[in-house]
């Protein structure tokens, strides 16, 4: 075991994947001599050098799309969008070209997609969104939000090995503020939720950073014994274990830092009505971003961004209730 | 006026359902009325016609007078018999079943009204709980029971539980917003249910406090009320008083998560087997044993008053099964679902006023039975104990006083004394 | 860079043999007699949707395909499916894709020409037309990274230029001199969008922008075709970059089914209807004594035997139809298509 931040995790699932197949070669924006806009791959040029550490051109549609000519080739890229607003660019070849291709002729592109997503730190609208529903709502692309440090190599890990296309939402935030153990070695972290904590009077259903939100938020509400559950992938979405601490606790909050409609949490919430309502408490209540492109501001986007307190709050409330 | 109950005699009408010239289904309610032992609906007993009303609403008839009359009704009568037809055969539609006039009533409002919780930080974290409704909901949104009494509402689990554990919401305290019953207060009452809150008023008891609105006793007390005072007019009272040690049926109970009082009942019915003098009536001079144990247990219904419904066959239960069958009358007593067999043929009856820490009380005997057992609060205390070889010391026991009216126009004192002392041994040596 | 009008040095047929001559001829009848019946079909309401041909367009496709070696690539659009033929699809498996049935390509999940064999080496496009310019880019790359001899090919049409795909495939393939060749399939009309309000500057011309050569070819003239795109796969393979070969040709049809093409003025329709591809090649075999009209009654029959087949073939089950969102498993990459031309098995044998 080491200690790594959540970026280091990143770059040693890259790394250790770059040497165990030579099928596996990372993409993107000033990726190579510069490490990335975030230094995830910092390092990887020198080892690896330009081919496998390849530096393109401007052109995000382009990234996916050469990628996904690669896959089917026989080749395993990696991508990185700079941010993964800038995924838009590149929206059509993904849930097109990508997405549609296994259902439609049995073709398989085993490509992964990482967006570095998520606000926090004045990103303004374009370098602060969370679109992981996007593709929620495109069939054929899995999507993975680890929280961990040791989700976020093992998920990366799961995600290169997966014969799908893959888009996997690392949380810009997350990349040096959380750190802790993880593995040697290579090691496949399962697509399933994760109890993050074990409780059994309200279960709070979160993902990515909103995962240590709520741990924050929930370490002590008046006494209360709260879950919180780490999806961790959300296609597949582990419907067994949202059920599951629903039926335990009966009562939920689901945080998303997305925009709230249509978001990862809504379709949990839709999930809980339809398969759990016999075990409810409660309202399911929902904490997320309001429908508003994320301000830049840092009062304006602190007040539109779940917080602990805003979690908490929901809590008590819930829990009142 | 149906019979509902032995010593029923007579009941009012409460209100017509049907009026003359509505056609009525059989089995549909067609008025509610009130006697001394309950407030029932009555279903007519054919199809027809309502072709005549003959008791008035709050008229007071003896049991068998005629209420109404119902025309037999064949198919090409199917239109009202005082309204205009529009010919054989052409069905106007049933004034009978028409709402109340009145404005027609506004749609429900928005699932979620205002901002969404998720809205950010102006807008509540957690969506208000269904709203009680409105002036405006009421006449059409049914949500107060007949009697008055709002309905509340349960989430899913906890209902679900409920029926698992058949148990009545509505004696299980909620904790929740507005004294919502939530999921842990239902968990709660399965592991350990309160003690049901039942007792005979007796006249002895302290005044309740004035209730917010003074005036006119309501029906139910003025029938409590006559017929108490039947009871202590009739019989010859007596009460004997004995302690016994509950410490046993303390630790027994709180193991099976039964209330005291199923043992008791247990204990009161293996001493009726004893001495089936008591489980007996006496209606003049005519005294009849009773071979089957009928158990009444009284449940208060709080301000309105109390009911005794009825365990028929008690001898044949368990305690297990006694204590089920006393959370299930007693839910369905409070809220106001007994049908008439359950309150009436008992043969002997308890009441239990001890949850609120009284030690004792001479109880009226609930005529025409001959005896009432009445359980008071269990306290701990010191006692002396001997053991075995016969040393004492002073314990910490779990103490109770049972209280045994009777009626010494069918008993002596020594076979009540005899009565209680089968009790006693029966609790103490659970 | 500059661009050129491929004019083949030692005449059109100087890589190509009689059988391969006939061959291509075979292909275009072959095309045009399934599209035939597939609008007919369609209009008896067994072609469900919509449906998209290429008549008069056949050289467009056959020529290039033909010159694709079984390891190579390709992305194949909606009117070019004399491309699936040379690669080894049998017409009763496009019959029964254009029918919706269980026996099509697709398996009934995607409609008329959105389909590729992938165990023949071929991906099958989106509508959203110039994607597939980036996926050839993309097949080029990892040729390229491993030292392969091979190349990709795609097709778009004019209307794609205007896209930021055809920009940024034509930007990559450049910058990285990648082996893949771009097919123009300049048929004057995307949809009912005529060139002249589709682009500025002739797109051929766009090939010097993105450092790489750009060819106009006579889109009707099939061995011009064929010939056009082998040397650009000898350059792709020799590691000399990228080629736009443009060519140029006339939709004959209307964009689809329910299209009269009332746009198109009736004299455009007639002097192109004087370069028709198949006659062509047809006048040029009969001189050289080949028993056109023989080839011809083949040609169908066996789109007779594969109707009849394609019709008698039953229908998808619904109850599968969630599966196969997701693979499985490790993913099986594209496989080799079939190569008929002779230049290759001269190649083998040499």
């Amino acid at each position: 075991m080491a200690t790594m931040t959540y970026l280091q995790a990143i770059s040693s699932a890259l790394r250790d994947e770059l040497r165990a197949d030579e099928r596996v070669f990372v993409m993107g924006e000033d990726i190579g001599v510069f490490g990335g806009a975030f230094k995830v791959t910092d390092g990887l040029f020198e080892e690896f050098g330009p081919d496998r550490i390849m530096d393109t051109p401007l052109a995000e549609s382009a990234i996916v799309g050469t990628a996904i000519g690669a896959a089917v080739v026989g080749m395993r890229p990696v991508c990185e969008m700079q941010f993964s607003d800038f995924i838009s660019c590149g929206f059509d070849q993904l849930v097109n070209v990508a997405a549609k291709m296994h259902y439609r002729q049995g073709l398989a592109v085993p490509i992964t997609v990482r967006l570095p997503s998520g606000g926090g730190f004045s990103g303004g609208p374009f370098h602060s969104q969370n679109p992981e529903a996007w593709f929620m709502h495109s069939p054929g692309i899995k999507v993975l939000a680890p929280s961990t440090a040791e989700d976020a190599k093992g998920l990366l890990h799961s995600a290169i090995r997966d014969p799908n296309p893959v888009c996997f939402m690392e949380h810009k935030h997350l990349y040096r503020r959380i750190k802790g153990e993880v593995p040697e070695g290579i090691y496949e972290t399962p697509m399933t939720a994760r109890i993050a904590r074990p409780g059994s009077d309200l279960v709070v259903i979160a993902y990515g950073a909103m995962v240590h939100v709520a741990l924050e938020a929930t370490e002590d509400v008046d006494g209360a014994s709260i879950e919180v559950l780490d999806l961790r992938s959300l296609v597949p979405l582990d419907v067994e274990a949202i059920l599951d601490s629903v039926a335990r606790c009966s009562k939920v909050v689901v945080v998303d830092e997305a925009n709230s409609t249509c978001a990862a949490g809504a379709q949990v919430t839709a999930l809980i009505a339809e398969r759990a309502f016999e075990d409810l408490d409660g309202p399911v209540v929902r904490v997320a971003t309001p429908d508003i492109p994320i301000p830049f501001s840092p009062p304006l986007e602190q007040a539109v961004l779940p917080s602990v307190e805003r979690v908490r709050e929901a809590c008590r409330e819930l829990l009142a209730y | 006026m149906p019979q509902m109950g032995v010593s029923v005699a007579e009941g009012t009408i409460v209100s017509w359902a049907k009026q003359i010239g509505d056609r009525v289904q059989a089995d549909e309610t067609i008025c509610e009325i009130s006697t001394d032992k309950i407030d029932t609906e009555v279903p007519a007993p054919v199809t027809g016609i309502v072709a005549a009303i003959l008791v008035e609403v709050d008229t007071t008839v003896d049991v068998g007078a005629v209420l109404a009359r119902i025309a037999p009704a064949h198919p090409q009568d199917d239109a009202p018999v005082s309204g205009a037809t529009g010919g054989s055969g052409s069905r106007a539609p049933t004034p009978a079943f028409a709402a109340p006039a009145g404005p027609p009533a506004p749609p429900a409002p928005p699932a979620t009204a205002g901002p969404p919780a998720t809205a950010g930080p102006p807008a509540p974290a957690v969506p208000t709980p269904p709203a009680t409704p409105t002036p405006e909901d009421a006449p059409d949104s049914g949500a107060p029971h007949a009697n008055g009494v709002p309905a509340r509402r349960y989430s899913p689990v906890v209902q679900r539980i409920a029926a698992e554990h058949g148990i009545d919401l509505g004696s299980v305290p909620g904790t929740g917003r507005g004294g919502r019953v939530r999921k842990q207060d239902v968990l709660a009452f399965v592991e350990a249910p309160p003690e049901a809150p039942m007792h005979i008023e007796s006249p002895y008891r302290p005044d309740p406090a004035p209730a917010a609105g003074s005036g006119q006793l309501s029906r139910m007390r003025r029938q409590i009320g006559a017929h108490m005072k039947r009871s202590l007019e009739t019989a010859a009272h007596c009460t004997t008083w004995i302690e016994v040690d509950m410490t046993r049926v303390q630790a027994a109970r709180a193991r099976l998560g039964v209330t005291a009082l199923s043992y008791v009942a247990g204990a009161v019915i293996a001493a009726l087997r004893e001495h089936p003098q008591l489980n007996a009536t006496l209606e003049g001079e005519r005294y009849t044993q009773h071979s089957d144990i009928n158990l009444g247990i009284a449940v208060s219904l709080g301000e309105d008053g109390l009911i005794v419904p009825v365990i028929q066959r008690a001898h044949e239960l368990s305690v297990e099964g006694l204590a089920s069958r006393i959370r299930d009358i007693a839910g369905r007593a409070r809220s106001r679902q007994l049908t008439p067999d359950e309150v009436r043929g008992g043969t002997f009856t308890i009441t239990n006023p001890g949850q609120y820490g009284s030690i004792m009380a001479t109880p009226i005997i609930n005529q025409p039975q001959v005896a009432i057992l009445d359980l008071e609060a269990i306290v701990k205390r010191p006692v002396v104990v001997t053991d075995g070889d016969g040393n004492d010391s002073i314990a910490i026991r779990s103490m109770t006083i049972l209280g045994l009216s009777w009626d010494h126009r069918a008993l002596d004192g020594a076979l009540s004394a005899q009565f209680l002392g089968s009790v006693k041994r029966g609790l103490e040596n659970v | 860079m500059a661009t050129e009008t491929a004019e083949p040095a030692v005449g059109p047929a100087a890589h190509l043999e009689l059988q391969d001559r006939t061959y291509l001829l075979r292909a275009m009848l072959l095309m045009r007699g399934i599209e035939e019946r597939a609008m007919s079909l369609y209009r008896q309401g067994k072609v469900p949707g919509s449906f998209y041909d290429g008549f008069g367009q056949e050289a467009v496709s056959a020529g290039p395909a033909f010159a694709m070696a079984p390891e190579d690539r390709l992305c194949i659009l909606h009117r070019d499916l004399a491309a699936h033929l040379i690669r080894g699809v049998t017409p009763v498996r496009i019959l029964a894709q254009y029918m919706g049935r269980n026996a099509g390509i697709t398996r009934g999940r995607d409609g008329n020409v959105h389909f590729g064999d992938h165990r023949l080496g071929c991906v099958g496009m989106v509508s959203m037309l110039p994607d597939m310019m980036l996926v050839a880019t993309g097949m080029a790359m990892a040729f390229k990274l491993r030292g392969e001899r091979r190349c990709a090919l795609t097709w778009f049409g004019d209307g794609s230029t205007s896209r930021g795909d055809f920009h940024e495939a034509m930007n990559w393939a450049g910058v990285q001199r990648l082996p893949v060749i771009f097919v123009l399939e300049n048929n004057q009309y995307a949809y009912s969008t005529p060139l002249e309000k589709q682009f500025a500057v002739d797109p051929v011309e766009r090939a010097a922008a993105y450092g790489f050569v750009g060819v106009t070819v006579d889109g009707n003239d099939v061995e011009a075709m064929f010939e056009a795109t082998r040397a650009a796969r000898e350059r792709a393979i020799a590691g000399r970059g990228p080629t736009l070969l443009e060519a140029v040709t006339m939709r004959m049809h209307g964009h689809a089914a329910h299209d009269d093409m009332k746009y198109v003025p009736k004299e455009q329709v007639e002097l192109w209807r004087k370069r028709d591809p198949i006659d062509r090649q047809d006048n040029r075999l009969r001189e050289l004594g080949v028993d056109v009209d023989t080839l011809r009654a083949e040609v169908h029959a066996e789109i007779d035997a594969a109707t009849e087949h394609a019709l008698a073939s039953p229908m998808p089950d619904p109850d599968d139809v969630t599966t196969d969102v997701f693979a499985v498993g490790e993913a099986d990459p594209l496989g080799d298509g079939h190569a008929p031309w002779s230049g290759f098995s001269r190649a083998t044998v040499s």
